[in-house]
């Protein structure tokens, strides 16, 4: 039993691996932000969808060293004043990169000083000109001609070439956490972008909001954006800030990381735009509303509850109404009950359920209590499920009734109730655990309209604020969050199915054993 | 058919009816009889024979055939064109369909009043369209009069046009959307059942993947997430994650047929692998495909509706029912807004329904002789 539960759960994930593909075009439905030229607003749009990487296989994934490189050989190209490579608009924009890329890019850039031409070299440290500025850099007047600006970093990287490593970086980030000081900061300061991937992981374990406010403060300064905590800052906007700088670096840490070895060889599947997707929602970093900037997976957990206590209660009501309907239809049928119920059912079958639920919101329209709305919103959907739920009941039902078991309890002269109740709808009950499995998809989806239309506060009525905003990021999550919880749903009744019906529990051993054999 | 030879004595399907019997038995008794009428009894005979049978199907089939017709013929029963008219000393007979040139800018309402003598109109039932009327002095949430059966809703168009038009798009959209998904389901469950190995894997994780999302939330974000949703937006998502109920029932009926004796003979005859799957296989799948249809078609009208209800205007329908029940919800009086469209949904969905449930009953061999027991409505 246990190995069946085991691999029950296993199958499930490539089930939701094929449902992440699903979302996944979804998502590459939405219209993306066109390239333009220059423009840093739809270019950060671009980064933050993943647009410029490939689909599923990336064979060439760009990281510091590629980007430096780029940069530095389009700064070094002869002025050749044609397009593209040497025009001084090229130019220009290399050395704007080179400049974003910063102090990460020193360890590829300044030892490789060597292999230019003069001429080029001090274009190149001219370039880097801003950094030791942002660096806060002693005798940086030494930029100012070509010659001397790159003595002035073949000395600097002569003299700070052991900063540079990734050791001393940890080392420096881990004692800023624990004393910070002004000093310290400074260090970081000198060591530019290229002390961020340890910063944004210490933004992540660290909750010392001075460390948090020198840490960000850092970070601010190294790459010109994101949020900077004030001292007295709350731990909403603690969180929020950090949110917002993980969701940065996932976006732009290839700007500012070596990839190598075996790095390199999981980046040809994580840097492609599933890979980054599937990264982002498995890690429940669903990101940030685009209503609001709230983080995803907060407002999530917000909404939850209403929504589940609407199911919940929808279930639990549906399925009392449905089991001694559909039992007792089942018990006579073909007599006046079941032709009864079977005419009721039908209708309601045919009756959607946001007309049911706009009914009973305007009949109850001026005379509904606060309270009363979830029971009206339980009510809307249990009539909305009722019918389907009950015709399965009555089948199952109609199953046991035809048993041998059943006439013999009969023959024996066990009462008519006993009969119904003990024989004949235990046995009928079984298939409604896989039934109710089934019917949550269908559950959901009814949820979603009676939460608007009752304006419940829950993931639905979200929802349909985040469609009438095209909040891309919410709708993702919802429909991924619901895919997740159906799945679990269908593998949790699947198990309690195999674990409450002795028949199945013996099939399944029996299949394994006989494929052990 | 034809082609067979005639058998004597004839096979003839009895379809009379005894006292006390109950409505939906077919006796599928033989006897010997001179009668040429209905020479053989296949499963198709027998099951038409029991659809004819079913008074609900019928009832269901007459519902559906007459929203059909008051689908296609929209234009004749609300518009805001004449049917025949003279107009400036020229005749025109559908100008709406035949000439849309000819008479923009211009309906009844203007033509009337601008008349010259001589000038005549033959004016559709109702002589609104379902669009926003143009005219000042229009009538808002007016409640049913004759010039408006339904009533209007609150930009003052009639509500019976936009019912009617609504069943154009609910119909036509439920009948293509449930063609495609049959066409999907049909193949890709005979291929899982007939490939089996891997084939069988990748369709059914497919299957189990696309259950565990929710339609109609899905359906709903799609819409929004496209720049310009379209009713093609909409019949596609629905096609492409509605199929898997249908490949279901299809892989189970390839592979209980794939055990038959007859398509092991079929093999031993040295049939071909496509013809023992096209011919002696795939006909078994022939009445889930139906079933699956007619209900499609109950499931895509339905989605529609809640679509349109709960974000009306998200598509880009002429008119739908859903959309003006949707429309209505801050109408608070406004009763028509809600009971007339909606009525028009649940007639379509109850009648698909119940055709739906009469086809599979009818070919379900295991009623045969059998009361009206599984149908449950």
């Amino acid at each position: 039993m246990l190995r069946y539960a085991i691999r029950r759960v296993l199958w499930a994930i490539p089930t939701l691996l094929a449902t992440s593909l699903v979302l996944f075009f979804v998502t590459t439905l939405a219209p993306d932000p066109a390239p333009g030229e220059d423009d840093p607003l739809t270019d950060e749009a671009r980064r933050s969808r993943f647009v410029d990487l490939p689909r599923f296989v990336n064979q060439n994934p760009q990281d510091v060293v590629s980007r430096s490189r780029d940069a530095v050989a389009r700064i070094a190209a002869p002025s050749t004043g044609s397009f593209p490579a040497g025009t001084d608009d090229d130019r220009a924009r290399a050395e704007r990169t080179l400049q974003r890329l910063g102090g990460a890019a020193l360890p590829y850039v300044l030892p490789a000083f060597e292999a230019l031409a003069p001429e080029a070299r001090g274009r190149v440290a001219m370039a880097l000109a801003p950094v030791a500025e942002r660096m806060g850099l002693p005798g940086r007047d030494a930029l100012a001609q070509p010659g001397s600006a790159v003595v002035f970093w073949t000395r600097f990287w002569d003299d700070r070439a052991l900063d540079f490593t990734r050791t001393a970086v940890d080392r420096a980030v881990t004692r800023l956490i624990e004393h910070g000081s002004d000093l310290r900061e400074s260090d970081l300061v000198a060591l530019d972008t290229f002390a961020l991937p340890d910063i944004v992981r210490a933004m992540g374990t660290t909750a010392d909001r001075v460390a948090l406010q020198r840490l960000t403060r850092i970070a601010h300064h190294a790459v010109g954006r994101g949020p900077e905590l004030e001292a007295d800052a709350t731990a909403t906007e603690a969180r929020r800030a950090v949110a917002d700088w993980q969701e940065w670096w996932f976006v732009h840490a290839t700007d500012f990381v070596a990839l190598d070895g075996a790095d390199r060889a999981i980046a040809f599947v994580t840097e492609t735009r599933y890979g980054k997707w599937l990264k982002r929602a498995a890690g429940g970093q669903l990101g940030v509303s685009a209503i609001d900037g709230e983080p995803i997976a907060d407002k999530l957990l917000e909404r939850a509850p209403v929504t589940l206590l609407v199911c919940g209660l929808a279930m639990l009501a549906s399925w009392s109404l449905a089991v001694p309907l559909g039992a007792l239809a089942a018990w006579r049928r073909g007599r006046a009950v079941d032709a009864a119920t079977a005419a009721a059912m039908f209708v309601l079958y045919a009756t959607p359920t946001f007309a049911v639920a706009e009914l009973l919101r305007r009949a109850t329209a001026g005379h509904a209590v606060e309270g009363a709305r979830v029971a009206l919103a339980v009510a809307a959907l249990t009539v909305g499920s009722v019918a389907t739920l009950s015709r399965w009941q009555r089948t199952a039902m109609l199953e046991v009734v035809r048993q041998d078991y059943i006439r013999t309890a009969f023959a024996k002269g066990v009462p008519g109730w006993r009969v119904l109740v003990v024989h004949a709808l235990r046995n009928a009950l079984l298939p409604s655990v896989t039934l109710a499995g089934l019917h949550l998809p269908a559950l959901l989806g009814g949820d979603f309209v009676v939460e608007e239309v009752f304006g419940l506060p829950g993931v639905g009525y979200e929802t349909l604020r985040a469609i009438e905003a095209h909040d891309a990021p919410w709708l993702m999550a919802v429909v991924l969050a619901s895919a997740v919880a159906v799945t679990l749903g269908l593998v949790a009744s699947d198990l309690a199915y195999g674990t409450l019906d002795p028949r199945v529990r013996e099939v399944l051993v029996r299949r394994q054993e006989g494929k052990a054999a | 058919m034809t082609q067979r030879p005639p058998r004597d004595p004839s096979v003839v399907l009895d379809l009379s009816r005894r006292k006390g019997e109950p409505r939906s038995v077919v006796r599928e008794s033989l006897f010997v009889a001179g009668r040429a009428a209905a020479p053989y009894v296949t499963t198709t005979r027998i099951a038409l024979a029991r659809l004819g049978r079913d008074r609900l199907a019928r009832t269901g089939a007459l519902v559906l055939a007459c929203l059909a017709l008051v689908a296609v013929f929209a234009d004749l029963l609300a518009s805001d064109r004449p049917l025949v008219c003279r107009w400036h000393g020229a005749v025109y007979v559908l100008p709406a369909v035949v000439q849309p040139e000819a008479m923009r800018g211009l309906d009844c309402a203007a033509m009337r009043s601008d008349a010259a003598p001589g000038d005549w109109m033959l004016a559709p039932l109702v002589a609104h369209g379902p669009v926003t009327p143009g005219g000042e002095g229009q009538a808002l949430l007016a409640p049913a009069s004759p010039g408006h059966p339904f009533g209007t809703d609150a930009e003052g168009r009639d509500l019976f046009a936009r019912v009617v038009h609504g069943a154009r798009t609910a119909l036509g959209l439920g009948l293509l959307a449930s063609l495609v998904l049959v066409a999907i389901g049909v193949v890709a469950g005979a291929l899982a059942g007939f490939a089996g190995g891997l084939v069988d894997a990748l369709v059914s994780r497919a299957v189990e993947s696309l259950t565990a999302i929710p339609t109609l939330v899905l359906v709903l974000v799609v819409a929004a997430l496209v720049p310009h949703p379209t009713t093609a937006t909409l019949l596609w998502t629905i096609a492409l994650t509605r199929w898997t109920e249908l490949s279901r029932l299809v892989r189970g009926e390839v592979l209980k047929a794939l055990g038959e004796d007859y398509v092991t003979a079929a093999r031993a005859l040295g049939a071909s692998p496509v013809r023992v799957l096209l011919r002696h296989v795939m006909p078994n799948a022939i009445g889930p495909a139906l079933v699956a249809a007619a209900f499609g078609i109950a499931s895509v009208v339905l989605l529609e509706a809640a679509v349109d209800f709960l974000h009306p205007g998200s598509l880009d329908t002429m008119s739908s029912w859903g959309e003006a029940m949707g429309e209505a919800r801050t109408q608070g009086g406004a009763w028509w807004l809600i009971v007339f469209p909606g009525l028009a949904l649940v007639a379509t969905l109850a009648s698909l329904n119940l055709v739906g449930e009469a086809v599979r009953d009818a070919l379900d061999p295991k009623l045969r002789g059998v009361g009206h027991e599984g149908g449950g409505a």
